[in-house]
Formats: structure tokens, C-alpha cells, sequence
């Protein structure tokens, strides 16, 4: 493998687990603080991605269009995720975790029904924003430059999330409140405001997501079911809960299929099970996550 | 205050229950007569996904371990059958007996593993092996028709009128949901309950929790393994999909749907689901979304399933009233 | 008040079921039993696009049969369904649309699995099944039966010999690589495009086989490795829908379609396409292959149907349409030369029968119930007439793109 072959296995690979990273980020603190499995989050990433294509196409005669989807539509995504958290999610807290699995299935059908009823069943398409519609030669190998955006944009938000959970105010509470809901909540803290607000968060990530993928790919019913499985795994590997580990697994999985390619390209589709069972067996924690 | 009744509870409830069972078996032995094919059609699927929910529910809700992944096991009683049918042109009875024994096997290699962890870990685990079997058979071209799956299997003769067939299946359904009854019912099946209720208690008094678990994820999956054997021969074909995790939402959701607690909850809700998917995906093209807020409103309003609620509600009647 | 909405829930359930029976309203007694034809295809999800197209298709041809007095007095009537893309619901479909809807013929599907699923079905059942769009060659090969035809191109031309005559007679790469979904779609195209293309180029070579999972939008890593592999040529082997245009967009970011050839055969097809407009990423310059080239086809009934497939669902016709269209009217025309709806008088005439296509008539292989659609090829490109980027100087490839009965008594063995 030449070096221009392995840097861009390896830029491929990271730019493909940043966006994993965004959505798996939001399912892992949402795990890790409102203890929800939250299926219906890649449904949140396709609505993310049909908003976008929504405002790109709306205003199309506007200049730097896509970048005022991107302020957009994750707003619109964390204002959904607060309707769904306060009108169904509050009344299931604390229930078997069958219940939860099942809600959430539930809010998939709906939303991916939605969407279809709103934007239709083809195949919808949004440019690459300019300045990045362009490639950037690093030794003999071309990459596209909107790559990098993306893992410019999953390490900008990763750091932002580590300090914004980390090293605010705001973060203690979210971190209070993970570590023992009663004691936070007899301290006066408004624990369901606190639970609405992390839910919000993790859909607005979600949301960030999907608006940040159709640049490069496509706009369509289905990525709801087809993300959420990988969400999984990652968020297995890396640790419910844990944002870093989010991270680790984002990057672990991408370099997995990306390099699988070249080792067993019959067995990738399985590469990302096998792990996943593995650390399930090995250390259910994850590889940062925090004991239960 | 205790209520002093004239006659105990369970004797009436028993006699009533008795009738109840029999008019049904009655109906369903004589159903033939009264329905036509494709409602029989209907209802061989009824029963076969009756079989499938009311062996998820054993380890559900009798035991209480939420799997993700009952679908996996059910596939490979359907693969097991067709691959003996086609590919080894067996028998039928070997064929279809082979296949709640492979699930066992695979199911105690699964399970196995499974039960190592709890809660949310097991149910994770359950949900990445079930994936793991479908990409085996996704993937496996030559052995098992990949995406393809297999098509046109021999089955004998019998089967071809649609009587036989149903026949067949409400004496392999009715045999083993039998057997089910006898197994939650039997000491043993006390003990999952237990287990299901205090995990840690029951460990206490000696029980060996994970050899317990072990074993109704065992039991669980050999009538999966039938139920995924019935369907494949019933209907001459096996898919991947059959293994994908959406068949388990299904499944989890038939569970639901009836009552989690009550034996005749998968049952019933299985018929319920079934029925209701087949008149409604025919009038409308927004199933999904029918189906996804009768699941959401469940959860929210109906959590013990239409069984449970039933139940309620004919225990609040025979309730005599507190003494003041 | 919980209670009474259980109550409500429960009662509303019973009534949804106790009004089962009561679902399928008797057929008016007055006028003739209609000729009922059962369509299963696609209609949600992602490959949804092509199913609703299919039956817009249909509807335009049971429209005009009917407006002209339909088949032997008797009225066209079609029962929709949704195989949701899989092949389990689709035989529960077909099953019910026989025993419960009793319709005479089944048509439709996208999918090669449901495909093979409803043919298998339809032997025993005694029903004729025409496909309008499944691909898979063993429909009409290893796994035929007399009761299945297949209006449409299949694999071998479309995904594989086509491509390769059409490279033969343009340029001729001697290094090409593949990139193809991992299913049987996949392989069986790529084998049958080798195939072709040593026999017309023995000393060309595909250096590496690169496979995707079925449905992958992100392409990225399979497109480095493409990049700096040193090939001239990449041909796609059944990547199409969705992961086509995503792979489209990664590739033009990467500059691939300047840096080699590409055979891009779905990249024809102007469904996928119809929303890329003048300045976005789109198969610059690649070698495809076309179904329904509309644009192309100089006739007032094509321009006709194009319109009213427009005015019925919002976007051109797909080739699923256009034959779906042509089934019907096959059907209506099989029909009235047998004068009655006899399942295996009409496989009898309709095997060999000529079709009536918008480019003339087609011939309807009685070996194997395939029709010798043809399929089109081009260089894709803008071109100033219309908004779509679309194969230009379209050339035919017809009846030499398929399987010869010879080839396919062989597959048969």
C-alpha cells in the first residue's frame, strides 16, 4: 500500500466516523443520562438530512444557503426531540426497558412515515457548499476538501461537548444529575428540565448530522433504520455514556471499514458485531465508559 | 379486611377458563368449514406467530430477560428445514425435526454468551448475534440463497391442500404451546418467575441463576426454531429477513400487544397484530404510520396489553366491595 | 379516565376486526366481472420512486383499455400492493391478491427476491406473472417456469453485456476495476460484463473487485482505494438508486471522473438523475446505459404517455412505466387472439407474441419469456434542451445483449 493509498484510507476513514460520531454521541449522553435507548434516533438524523434539503431548496437563491441549514435545521431537530421528551418520553422514565425499545420503535414508523408523507419517496440532493466544493492535494493524493470540513466539524464538536459537559456550570448539573437522579434533584435541581435539555442536545447532534451528510450523498427514506444499528455498535464499543468513547468508537469502526476493504471485504458488514460482542463480553463497560 | 366469598376465586375462574379454552379448540378444529382459503391462509400465519411470540415470552415475560434478537433463532429453524428440503432433498419429518434441535444448539451457543451480562448488555448482545445470523445468511450465497433466499421447496404432497396444512399446523402449535403451558406452570417455570421478580433473592436461596436463564433461552429458542420451521414449509420459502431485527420488533410487539404477563397474551395478541395488518396495509398506504402510533399509545396507556386489561377489568367486577 | 380510553382502545380494536368480513364489498352485479390484475411492487421506502412510477404506468394503459370498451367487453381492474422491498411480503401479497382479491394475472416488482419468490408461487397456483423490472437473469433462466415473463431488459444486457459491447466499440481500457453492492445482483453482473468484454478485449484485465454492503450511501474509502489503483477504467456493477447518486457525488469530489473512464450503466436511467441540475455533481462523461431514453424517441404516443405519467404523479416516467404499459397492452392483445381468459391458451400465444413498444414492435422470446427490450447507450452529458444530464448520440443494442437460447439450455442443465 503506497502512502498516498494508506492517507486516504485513513482521511476516509475518520471523515466517515466523524459523522458517526455526531449521531452516536447524542445516543450514548442520552443513554448516559436519561438512561433511554433511543431508536428513534437515526430518525432524527433523516429528519435532520430532509430539513436541510428543505431550506437549500426553499431558498436556493440565497447565498450560503447550506450554512444557514446548518444553523437551521439541528434547531429544528432539538425543537422536536424537546416536543417528544416532554409529551412521551416523560411518562416512560424508570420503566422496564422493553417499554422504552418499544416507544422508540414506534417514533421510527412514525417519523420515517412523516417524511415520507411531507418530502416524498426519490431521492433528494443538496450541493457542496462553497468554498469547500473543491479538492486539496496532500502528496500525490487528491481528497475533497468538504471531508475535512467533516473532521474539522466532529473534532470542533467533540472539543465543544468535552468542555461544554466537562467545565461548565451547566455541564456539573448534567453531570450531577447522570450520577445519582435523586441527590441532584433533593439539591433543587430541576431534574426534568435537565433531562428535556440533555435530550434536546442529543438531537440537535443528531440533527447536526444529518444535515451535514447530504452534501455528500443523498437525501432518502431508509437512512433511519440503516444508521441507528451502527449507532449501536459504536456506542457499545466506546461506552454508554461516554462522549470520548463515542469518539474512540466512531473512529475504531470507521477504520475498520474503511481497512476492511482491503483485509476481508466479505466479513466487514460483520467487522462491527464481532467488536461489539467482544467488548460486551470482555468489558460491557465499553472502552470508556463508566461502571454500572 | 380479608373478604370471606362464598366460593374461592380461582375455582370459578378456572371452570370459566376451562370453557372458554374448549370453545376455542372447538372453533379452530371446525374453522375449516366456516372459513374460507384465504382467511385459513390468515390464520396458519396467526398461529404459527402465536407459537413464535409465546416462545419470546417465556424468556420475556416469565423470565425477564428482554431479547432483541428472537428473530435469529426463528430464522434458523426456517433455514435449517429448507436448506434439508433442497439442497439434501430429506424427508420432511427429519427435515422439520432437525430444526428446533439446530436452534437449541444455537441458541445455547448464543445464550450462553448472552446471559454472561444483564439488562440493557444482554439485550444488546441478543440484538448483535441476531444480526450476526443474518449476515450469515445474507451472505452465505451458496448455502443459503443469500439475498435470494430459497424458493420453491419441495414439500410432500400432503400439504397441498390448504386443509392439511392447517390441520398440521394447529397440532404442531397446539402440541407445543402445550408444552409451554406445562413449563410455566412446573416448578421450573416458578422459578424463572422468581428470578424474573428478585433476581438476587432467588440467588440466595441457592438457585443457580444463570444455569436457570440459560436454560429458558434454550427452551425459548427450540420453539422458535419450530415456529420457523412451520413457516418455512407452510409457505415453500426462507428469506434473511426472517432473522432481521425488525421481525423481532414484530415479535416483541405481538407480546406487547396481548400482555406480557398472561400466557394467553401472545396468543392473542399475535391474532390481533396479524389481523390488523392484513386489513389495514390493504386500505391504506400509510401502515407504518398506523402501526406506530397504536405501538406508541400502547406503551403509554395499555402497557399490560389487551389481555392485561381485560383481566383487569373482569377481576375489578368480581371484587366485593371493602367493608367500610 | 385512563380506563375509559383503554376501554375505547379495546372496543375500537374489536370493531376494526369485527369489520373483517365485512371489508370486501360484493361486485356489483349489473356489469361483467371485471379482468383483475394484481400489482405488487415498491411503494414505500427508498426504492419507492419506481414503484409508484410502475403503477402510474399501468393506470395510464387500464385507463385507455377501458375508455375504448376493455377486453372483450370486460373492464380492466387493478389491485395495488406493497411488497415493502421484501420478498416475504410480497408472496404474502400475491398469496392474498389470489385466494382472497381472485385476480387473473399478477405484474410488478423491483426486487429479484420477490421476483423469485411470487414465480415460484405462481407454478403452483397457475397464474401468469409478468415482471416489469427485477433484473435477475434467473428469472427467466435457471429458475423459469412457464408462467413467469419478464417485459423489460434483464442483468445480462443491461448490467453486463451491454456496457461491454458499447466499451468495446468506444474505448477499449485495458485495466479496469470494479466497484459493485455485494449481492447476487452485483456479482452476476460483473461476471456476465467480464465475460463479454474478454471476449471482445482478451487482453484487458480487471485488476481488483471491490464490493459495498447492499444499500451503503458512503463510498469514500472503496473510492481512495479506485483512486490510486492505478486502473484506467472503473466500471459499477449494480450500484444504483440512492448509493448510485451518493457515490456519484464522493467520486466527482474526488475528481474521478477526470482522472478515468467510467461505465456507470445505471447512470442512464433518468429517474435517478432528474433533480441534478447544470453546476452539481453528476457522471461526467461516463459510458451508460438507458431504458427509456424519452427524450430520444421521436413518437407522438411515447410524448403522450410522458405527459400524462407527469400530469398523474409529478416526475418523467421511468423504463418500469413505460413497461408496465406495454405488459397491459401485451395482455389485452394475448386476450382477444385466445377470445377468453385461459391462463395456458394465453402463455401459448403470448409466448413469441410481438410487442407494441414506443420504438416498434419487440419480439417476446417464446424460449424463455423474455422480451428483447433494447437497451441504449451514451456518453452522459448536459446537453442545452434539457435540464437533466441524460446519454448523448444514443446507440441501440438489442437481441445481441441477451443470452442466447443456447447459453441459457446450458444455465438450465
Amino acid at each position: 500500500m503506497t502512502l498516498e493509498a494508506a492517507l486516504g484510507q485513513v482521511l476516509s476513514g475518520i471523515s466517515l466516523g466523524m459523522v458517526w460520531f455526531l449521531i452516536a454521541a447524542g445516543l450514548s449522553i442520552i443513554f448516559g443520562t436519561l438512561k433511554i435507548l433511543n431508536l428513534a434516533h437515526g430518525s432524527i438524523y433523516m429528519l435532520g438530512g430532509f430539513l436541510c434539503y428543505q431550506v437549500t431548496s426553499a431558498f436556493s437563491h440565497v447565498p450560503g444557503v447550506f450554512w444557514l441549514a446548518l444553523l437551521v435545521a439541528p434547531l429544528v431537530t432539538a425543537l422536536v426531540g424537546g416536543c417528544i421528551e416532554i409529551l412521551l418520553l416523560r411518562r416512560i422514565y424508570g420503566l422496564d426497558m422493553i417499554y422504552q425499545y418499544l416507544l422508540t420503535f414506534g417514533l421510527i414508523l412514525i417519523v420515517g412515515e412523516v417524511c415520507k408523507i411531507i418530502w416524498g419517496a426519490g431521492y433528494n440532493t443538496v450541493a457542496v457548499p462553497w468554498p469547500l466544493n473543491d479538492t486539496v492535494n496532500l502528496f500525490a493524493l487528491s481528497f475533497p476538501k468538504y471531508n475535512l470540513f467533516l473532521i474539522g466539524m466532529g473534532v470542533l464538536v467533540f472539543v465543544g461537548l468535552r468542555a461544554l459537559i466537562g467545565a461548565t456550570s451547566l455541564g456539573a448539573v448534567v453531570r450531577a444529575v447522570t450520577h445519582n437522579r435523586e441527590i441532584a434533584g433533593a439539591l433543587g435541581i430541576n431534574v426534568p428540565r435537565v433531562y428535556t435539555g440533555v435530550f434536546m442536545l442529543g438531537c440537535w447532534l443528531a440533527g447536526l448530522a444529518g444535515t451535514l451528510t447530504p452534501p455528500m450523498s443523498v437525501v432518502a427514506l431508509g437512512a433511519d433504520v440503516s444508521v441507528i444499528i451502527d449507532c449501536f455498535i459504536i456506542v457499545v464499543i466506546g461506552g454508554l455514556g461516554s462522549i470520548s468513547g463515542a469518539f474512540l468508537g466512531s473512529i475504531i469502526l470507521g477504520f475498520t471499514t474503511a481497512f476492511g476493504l482491503y483485509i476481508i471485504p466479505k466479513l466487514a458488514v460483520a467487522f462491527g458485531f464481532i467488536l461489539m460482542i467482544i467488548v460486551l463480553i470482555i468489558r460491557p463497560r465499553g472502552l470508556m465508559g463508566v461502571s454500572d | 379486611m380479608a373478604e370471606i366469598r362464598a366460593k374461592p376465586p380461582w375455582l370459578h375462574a378456572r371452570a370459566l377458563r376451562s370453557v372458554l379454552i374448549s370453545i376455542i379448540f372447538a372453533s379452530l378444529i371446525a374453522l375449516p368449514a366456516l372459513i374460507g382459503k384465504s382467511w385459513l391462509n390468515i390464520t396458519i400465519e396467526i398461529l404459527i406467530m402465536a407459537l413464535a411470540a409465546c416462545s419470546l415470552n417465556l424468556m420475556l415475560g416469565y423470565t425477564g430477560l428482554v431479547s432483541f434478537g428472537p428473530a435469529g433463532l426463528y430464522a434458523v429453524g426456517a433455514y435449517t428445514t429448507a436448506i434439508l428440503l433442497t439442497r439434501f432433498k430429506m424427508n420432511i419429518v427429519p427435515a422439520m425435526i432437525a430444526a428446533p434441535i439446530m436452534a437449541a444448539i444455537v441458541g445455547w451457543a448464543v445464550g450462553w454468551v448472552c446471559v454472561r451480562r444483564t439488562k440493557v448488555y444482554f439485550a444488546l448482545l441478543t440484538l448483535a448475534f441476531s444480526q450476526i445470523i443474518w449476515t450469515i445468511i445474507f451472505e452465505w450465497y451458496a448455502v443459503t440463497g443469500g439475498d435470494n433466499g430459497i424458493v420453491s421447496i419441495p414439500t410432500p404432497e400432503f400439504f397441498f391442500p390448504i386443509v392439511n396444512s392447517y390441520y398440521f399446523c394447529l397440532a404442531v402449535v397446539g402440541c407445543c404451546i402445550f408444552a409451554l403451558w406445562r413449563i410455566v406452570n412446573s416448578p421450573f417455570g416458578r422459578t424463572l418467575q422468581a428470578i424474573r421478580e428478585n433476581p438476587g433473592r432467588v440467588e440466595f436461596i441457592g438457585v443457580n441463576l444463570k444455569r436457570y436463564q440459560l436454560a429458558a433461552f434454550i427452551l425459548s429458542s427450540i420453539f422458535l426454531g419450530i415456529a420457523g420451521s412451520l413457516y418455512c414449509v407452510f409457505s415453500g420459502s426462507a428469506f434473511p429477513d426472517f432473522a432481521h431485527w425488525t421481525k423481532s420488533t414484530d415479535m416483541l410487539v405481538m407480546c406487547l400487544l396481548g400482555g406480557l404477563y398472561r400466557f394467553s397474551g401472545p396468543l392473542v395478541g399475535s391474532a390481533v397484530y396479524t389481523m390488523l395488518a392484513k386489513t389495514l396495509s390493504k386500505h391504506t398506504m400509510h401502515w407504518n404510520l398506523i402501526l406506530g402510533v397504536t405501538v406508541v399509545l400502547l406503551v403509554l396507556l395499555m402497557r399490560n396489553g389487551v389481555m392485561g386489561f381485560l383481566s383487569e377489568r373482569l377481576s375489578r367486577k368480581k371484587q366485593a366491595r371493602p367493608c367500610a | 379516565m385512563r380506563s375509559l380510553v383503554k376501554t375505547v382502545i379495546v372496543l375500537g380494536l374489536g370493531f376494526v376486526l369485527a369489520g373483517i368480513p365485512c371489508a370486501n364489498p360484493a361486485p356489483a352485479a349489473s356489469k361483467e366481472k371485471p379482468i383483475k390484475i394484481g400489482f405488487i411492487h415498491t411503494m414505500s421506502g427508498a426504492m419507492s420512486m419506481y414503484g409508484i412510477s410502475s403503477e402510474a404506468g399501468a393506470k395510464i394503459a387500464v385507463k385507455e383499455i377501458n375508455a375504448a370498451g376493455g377486453v372483450l367487453g370486460r373492464e380492466l381492474e387493478l389491485i395495488t400492493r406493497d411488497d415493502k422491498l421484501s420478498a416475504e411480503t410480497g408472496l404474502r401479497e400475491a398469496k392474498d391478491l389470489v385466494l382472497t382479491e381472485e385476480v387473473d394475472f399478477l405484474t410488478g416488482t423491483i426486487s429479484s427476491a420477490v421476483a423469485l419468490a411470487i414465480s415460484s408461487y405462481v407454478e403452483k397456483e397457475k397464474k401468469i406473472f409478468i415482471v416489469n423490472i427485477s433484473q435477475s437473469s434467473q428469472i427467466t433462466e435457471e429458475k423459469w417456469n412457464p408462467y413467469v415473463f419478464r417485459i423489460n431488459t434483464n442483468a445480462v444486457p443491461y448490467w453486463g453485456y451491454a456496457p461491454a459491447i458499447a466499451l468495446g466499440k468506444t474505448w477499449k481500457p485495458k485495466k479496469i476495476i470494479s466497484l459493485g453492492f455485494d449481492y447476487e445482483c452485483g456479482k452476476n453482473s460483473l461476471a456476465a460484463f467480464k465475460e463479454k468484454y474478454l471476449e471482445l478485449v482478451p487482453d484487458a484485465q480487471i485488476i481488483d473487485e471491490l464490493w459495498a454492503p447492499l444499500g451503503t450511501t458512503d463510498f469514500t474509502a472503496h473510492i481512495a482505494k479506485i483512486a490510486n489503483s492505478g486502473a484506467e477504467a472503473l466500471f459499477l456493477a449494480c450500484v444504483y438508486g440512492g448509493g448510485e447518486i451518493a457515490f456519484t457525488k464522493q467520486a466527482f469530489a474526488f475528481g474521478l471522473y477526470d482522472k478515468m473512464k467510467m461505465i456507470q450503466p445505471c447512470a442512464g436511467d433518468v429517474e435517478t438523475w432528474s433533480d441534478v441540475k447544470q453546476g452539481d455533481p453528476y457522471p461526467k462523461g461516463a459510458l451508460a446505459t438507458c431504458r427509456y431514453p424519452f427524450w430520444a424517441i421521436d413518437n407522438p404516443k411515447s410524448k403522450a404517455f410522458v405527459e400524462e405519467h407527469k400530469k398523474m404523479v409529478g416526475f418523467s416516467p421511468s423504463y418500469g412505466a413505460m413497461n408496465e404499459y406495454v405488459a397491459i397492452y401485451a395482455l389485452k392483445k394475448a386476450i382477444e387472439k385466445v377470445g377468453a381468459v385461459d391462463t395456458e391458451k394465453l402463455i401459448k400465444t403470448l409466448a413469441g407474441i410481438e410487442l407494441d413498444t414506443f420504438v416498434g414492435p419487440v419480439l417476446l422470446r417464446a424460449y424463455d419469456h423474455q422480451a428483447m427490450m433494447p437497451n441504449w447507450y451514451g456518453i452522459i452529458e448536459f446537453t442545452p434542451d434539457l435540464p437533466f444530464p441524460h446519454i448523448t448520440n444514443p446507440q441501440i443494442i438489442g437481441e445481441e445483449g441477451y443470452h442466447t437460447i443456447e447459453q441459457i439450455k446450458n444455465l438450465r442443465k
